[in-house]
């Protein structure tokens, strides 16, 4: 009973002895900016992880130029292995102990979502979310320090189904889907899309982002007679599910999400289920043959090269590198947009007033924007096809802004 | 006997001191990462009673981490009755009702010891995450459910991680005496004699099913409490916030704390954070080393080096940091005893 007692004692002086604090400061200082990320590099969507790789290459670039008005950018990605509860402690431990500006680039739907909240109530900007949901451009109003980047998964969808309802005859669709916000969102894209044809969806699967493998999911769709399979899976599922279509030897015209699409992905899979397969596109694919003597190819490739860190030859073809240039190219632009002495607001104001045309790392003709109440920044993307082992963009560059 | 009792109590006071003090010496970051080591800290005394006292290993304590974690989600988010709970009182609920449920899991180890048992426990591991997958609407799915981040209450002048830090370590100082106080009494010594000779065990009058179903019981607590901490301290759980692998890392850190050792605990409950979390650090030391060029952030990196982190430390301390600590202090300690 004593030993309680002085337990309780103690415990009680301890916590009221507690002293303050002085509160942070954010991430600037006269020769640096900070900023931070949360991103896969373990795990079953590790291969994504690139993403944080191509943007820290990057940004040692701008900084061998000088940087944002003289600041050097340190970025800090720090590895959540597609897992939203790490992604939560690294998120705090980006505001907390690495001081930054801002959150930028996290990837992963589930776990953006996760961090939305804390960041919003701490006022720190989480910007140009590396997940297409469209909450995240959507929910504005309750949660104003957060914005997103690729096109919303919710039109991605869309585009898919009118193009099914245009250019397919008598069409039978099986969905294979995450059974998360990801994958629902593209799934209710698609269902707009179909419109009065809505029917022709025959069947839809869910798995869980935590499963081993989709094949028998795959299995199951394959079962529906379906003609057309729609893959809105991610990372290994999108690699287990053509594998399973191949292995089945289903020939159903397969879409593939965007954020799944990416070159290095599809040319390891069997290319009888792969050929012909259809997607979107924003990005330029450093393995599309059609920029092999692109300016913006050559260029990403040179900063690969240079400041990449253990960098491969594959990774100079791998579309994820691309996309987080892409990204942190819009990112010094924010900055610059910012001012000469950026704070967390004048970040967010920069970041809800783009109009930014000539990235180099997206199509030609693509201008990233964005208003205080219209916060899609990319929104404009070209249909592309897969066949003899490389992407082939087709028709013209179409919009994907909601509503 | 009494001078060894004095010899505890003020090692205890010491550590209850530099518990208090220590804040005053390190960034809020760093109090908020010595927090989650007092959850690890407080999920390993359960478990040394249930694996080190009482004998019966369980590989599935993580399971019981999120019974706690999830109960404290669930009553401060969806409430009772409409009516959420201040995150603070759904600490002894979550503790409670995870004690319970290892009260049901203790009946059949009754049945089952050594492998089978661990077996039993593992599968409860494996199964239990994919409950709120199953549920929801109520448990959040795979999405998870976010809470309010930790506010001091009552107006306390202090941060939120301070807050975490003391709240976390006064819970886990209570719980360290009362399970201090529990294995040195009679408890302790029919555990022990359970774990070392069931048939003469129960030969000299200690009632098996009591005691077997009391340890997984009360370990389940212990660990029914860190979950819940946790799930405050990290605003959200989901299934993956209480993987497979934490029930594995748990009997690591009883492995490395020492099976015996109650305060050596604080050491496992400390590799394991460090590990998890600062591996990348690791690399970087490793990379002193001449010939060697590890990229921390390459895939697998850190993985590879928890693994051998984790086999230089067996190798070297294969009593853990209680055994360790036993044998720098024991020839003081025992002069101590046999005076008295």
């Amino acid at each position: 009973m004593r030993v309680i007692f002085v337990c309780a004692v103690v415990a009680a002086v301890a916590v009221t002895s507690a002293g303050a604090r002085p509160v942070a400061t954010p991430g600037v200082s006269a020769t640096e900016i900070r900023l931070g990320s949360s991103v896969p590099l373990s795990g079953e969507a590790a291969i994504a992880g690139n993403v944080a790789r191509g943007i820290a290459a990057y940004f040692k670039y701008v900084n061998d130029k000088g940087g944002v008005f003289g600041r050097k950018i340190t970025f800090t990605y720090l590895d959540d292995g597609y897992d939203p509860g790490r992604a939560v402690n690294n998120t705090i431990r980006l505001i907390q102990q690495e001081q930054v500006l801002a959150v930028f680039s996290s990837l992963g739907t589930s776990n953006n979502l996760a961090v939305r909240k804390l960041l919003n109530d701490a006022k720190v900007p989480q910007l140009y979310v590396a997940s297409g949901a469209t909450t995240f451009g959507r929910d504005y109003k309750k949660y104003p320090w957060t914005l997103g980047y690729i096109p919303p998964y919710s039109e991605e969808g869309e585009l898919y189904g009118r193009y099914v309802v245009k250019n397919i005859k008598k069409p039978k669709i099986a969905v294979l889907y995450q059974n998360d916000d990801y994958g629902r969102d593209l799934l209710g894209g698609l269902k707009r899309g179909l419109g009065s044809k809505v029917k022709s969806i025959v069947a839809s699967v869910g798995y869980d982002p935590t499963s081993a493998d989709v094949q028998p999911q795959v299995t199951q769709l394959k079962a529906s007679k379906a003609n057309v399979l729609m893959v809105f899976a991610f990372g290994k599922f999108s690699l287990q599910a053509f594998n399973a279509v191949s292995r089945l030897a289903w020939k159903p015209q397969i879409f593939v999400n965007d954020v799944s699409s990416a070159s290095a992905l599809m040319a390891i899979v069997p290319q009888s289920a792969a050929n012909g397969a259809i997607s979107i596109v924003f990005g330029k694919d450093p393995a599309a043959p059609l920029w092999r003597n692109d300016k913006g190819i050559k260029l990403f490739q040179s900063i690969l090269r240079k400041y990449g860190s253990s960098v491969n030859s594959r990774d100079l073809q791998d579309g994820y590198f691309t996309a987080g240039m892409a990204t942190a190219y819009t990112m010094v632009d924010t900055l610059k947009k910012a001012g000469k002495n950026p704070t967390r607001q004048s970040v967010m104001n920069a970041a809800t007033h783009l109009d930014e045309k000539g990235n180099p790392f997206v199509l030609p003709g693509i201008v990233i924007h964005t208003t205080p109440s219209s916060r899609f920044p990319l929104t404009q993307v070209r249909l592309q096809r897969w066949s003899a082992n490389a992407w082939h963009p087709f028709g013209k560059l179409i919009t994907a802004r909601p509503g | 006997m009494r001078s060894r009792l004095w010899l505890e109590l003020s090692g205890f006071t010491l550590l209850a001191l530099a518990v208090a003090a220590l804040p005053r010496f390190i960034s809020d970051f760093r109090a908020r990462e010595l927090a989650i080591v007092g959850m690890y800290f407080i999920a390993l005394i359960g478990l040394s009673i249930l694996t080190g006292y009482s004998g019966q290993i369980s590989l599935g304590h993580g399971a019981f981490m999120a019974i706690g974690g999830y109960t404290t989600a669930v009553l401060s988010v969806n409430g009772v009755y409409g009516h959420q709970i201040r995150d603070l009182w759904t600490i002894p609920i979550a503790g409670v009702i995870a004690g319970l449920a290892g009260l049901l899991v203790g009946v059949p180890a009754l049945r089952l010891s050594g492998l089978y048992l661990a077996l039993i426990t593992f599968g409860i591991a494996v199964s239990f995450p994919q409950l709120p997958k199953k549920f929801d609407h109520f448990l959040g799915g795979t999405t998870g459910k976010i809470l309010d981040l930790a506010k001091p209450p009552f107006g306390l002048a202090t941060t939120p991680n301070n807050w975490m830090y003391y709240l976390t370590w006064g819970i886990a100082l209570v719980l360290l005496g009362a399970a201090w106080l529990l294995v040195r009494g009679k408890t302790g010594r029919a555990l022990k004699a359970i774990r070392d000779s069931e048939v003469a065990a129960a030969s000299s009058g200690v009632k098996l099913a009591t005691y077997k179903t009391l340890a997984f019981g009360i370990s389940a607590f212990y660990a029914g409490v860190a979950g819940s901490l946790y799930a405050i301290a990290n605003a959200y759980v989901n299934p993956d916030v209480f993987p497979i692998i934490l029930s594995v890392y748990l009997v690591v850190g009883l492995a490395v704390g020492g099976l015996e050792s109650l305060v050596g605990l604080i050491a496992g409950a400390g590799l394991i954070y460090f590990l998890q979390n600062h591996a990348d650090t690791v690399a970087r030391w490793i990379n002193q080393l001449p010939a060697l060029n590890l990229d921390p952030k390459q895939p697998g990196i850190p993985s590879m080096i928890f693994g051998v982190v984790l086999i230089v430390v067996m190798l070297l301390l294969p009593t853990g940091a209680g055994g360790v600590a036993r044998r720098l202090f024991g020839s003081l300690t025992t002069r101590f005893y046999t005076r008295s």
